[in-house]
């Protein structure tokens, strides 16, 4: 049996002494969606920022295809695991310098990548937006720009921390038809959007 | 050369008038500076009688390790000043000023002593002490400045240089972009003060050679010299801090260490 795609095990994490979660195990198979779930200030996002190695690891493992994160490196884990968080913040420039940085990074450059311009505009981005300074776009025209670029480097897996908090219902639609079949670990506060992304559900408990 | 004018006695204590001048606007609009002014003005005097005094047998004794020392206390005092200043800090912040202050003003004050001036012996504390001197009282302004820029760009906008490392960046990668914009930070007082030079503002240096009857083009010309020695002092030493401050944020799995950033309570 192949090994799962992504494997996290003794995932533990507190906050001055209060612990949030702890030894959580965690798989998810190829194309696979699993939804994170459970009440704000549970650990959701700090778990996510676990998984993409941005926090201390402490004593958690995490496996991609069976390789230990270790023996790839962070930079070229959290190319591979690539965590998009909730508020996009600006960058200097305009999204385009970022996409053209992006795709200059060492552990990106020579990845054959999809265009994010034709993604965001089928989430009902104007690609005119690809040009405008951060400061001047909203936070659905960030949002999408920031899953664009995730998506356009092909990941194994992403991490997605509320990606359509922001956006209208149309667009979470599109959005959520585009990530089909992707690997996914999906925090999302809404019932309804988790019923209809996810293969599985893990839930966090105070 | 024309005699110096003395200063005794009578003339500072002139002097010191035009500061009881201060103190009297202070009271009279509340300014509530009074004391400040009293502090800094009685430091003014400490100090510079101090510098003075040390200065004087450093000059008649000429020995190389005595202005090494003196030199080392300069750079180590204005690397606490440059830490002062800024907003935000970290452990091992002093260490950091301290090294980009001695390889950027040091290597400059040395090149321009030994080589542009070609004073022999290279460490004449005639002109070593008062070249060193005018590089760091400048570079210690640039150098505070890239170091807060830098701080509080890591600590405000974290989730920026998050955002890239979360997409594969090395540690450098994410950041170079802060990098440059504390550089050009640190860049900008000398620049501006390369600008307005003879134009506006007559340096301290240059006053202090037209007073003491050196010709005004010659003066001029160790003007430029001294410009140009602190340009390059404050491009290598901020240069130098910010990298260091960098490589201390980010750890070895390529992680920013937000935490290690400390406000300062003032």
């Amino acid at each position: 049996m192949p090994p799962p795609r992504l494997r996290a095990a003794k995932l533990s994490r507190s906050v001055q002494e209060r612990r949030l979660f702890h030894g959580i195990e965690l798989q998810i198979d190829p194309g696979e969606t699993v939804a994170l779930r459970g009440p704000s200030g549970t650990g959701k996002t700090l778990l996510l920022r676990l998984i993409a190695w941005l926090d201390p690891l402490a004593d958690a493992e995490l496996f991609l295809d069976g390789l230990p994160a270790a023996e790839l490196g962070a930079p070229v884990w959290r190319s591979r695991v690539c965590l998009v968080a909730q508020d996009v913040p600006a960058h200097p420039g305009t999204p385009r310098d970022l996409m053209a940085l992006v795709a200059g990074l060492r552990h990106q450059r020579g990845r054959a990548a999809k265009d994010p311009l034709a993604l965001a505009e089928a989430w009902g981005l104007d690609p005119r937006a690809w040009d405008r300074p951060w400061s001047a776009l909203s936070g659905g025209e960030r949002q999408r720009i920031a899953l664009a670029l995730a998506l356009s480097r092909r990941p194994a897996v992403l991490l997605l921390d509320e990606p359509t908090s922001a956006l209208d219902p149309e667009a979470t639609a599109a959005v959520e038809r585009s990530l089909r079949d992707q690997t996914i670990l999906w925090v999302t506060h809404d019932p309804t959007q988790a019923a209809r992304v996810a293969d599985r559900f893990v839930e966090l408990h105070p | 050369m024309t005699e110096l004018a003395e200063i005794g006695p009578w003339q500072l204590a002139l002097a010191t008038s035009l500061i009881l001048l201060n103190g009297a606007l202070s009271l009279w609009l509340r300014l509530g500076l009074t004391r400040k002014v009293l502090i800094a003005s009685a430091r003014t005097v400490v100090q510079l009688l101090l510098l003075g005094w040390i200065l004087v047998p450093i000059f008649t004794f000429e020995q190389p390790w005595m202005v090494m020392g003196i030199g080392t206390l300069m750079i180590a005092l204005a690397a606490r000043e440059a830490v002062r200043r800024s907003a935000r800090t970290y452990r091992g912040i002093h260490g950091a000023a301290f090294l980009a202050l001695l390889i950027g003003c040091g290597g400059s004050a040395l090149l321009g002593s030994a080589v542009i001036v070609g004073v022999d012996p290279w460490w004449d504390p005639r002109y070593l002490i008062p070249l060193l001197g005018m590089v760091l009282g400048n570079a210690l302004t640039g150098l505070s400045l890239g170091i807060d820029r830098c701080l509080s760009v890591l600590d405000e906008q974290r989730p920026r240089v998050e955002a890239l490392l979360s997409m594969g960046a090395t540690w450098w990668e994410a950041a170079r972009p802060v990098a440059a914009e504390s550089v050009r930070m640190a860049m900008i007082p000398i620049l501006n003060a390369m600008s307005a030079v003879g134009l506006v503002t007559i340096p301290g240096m240059m006053t202090g050679q037209l007073l003491g009857g050196t010709p005004p083009d010659q003066a001029a010309r160790y003007q430029i010299v001294i410009m140009f020695m602190i340009a390059a002092a404050v491009a290598l030493g901020s240069v130098l801090a910010v990298l260091i401050s960098l490589r201390a944020l980010f750890d070895g799995d390529h992680r920013l260490r937000h935490e290690r950033i400390r406000r300062r309570d003032r």
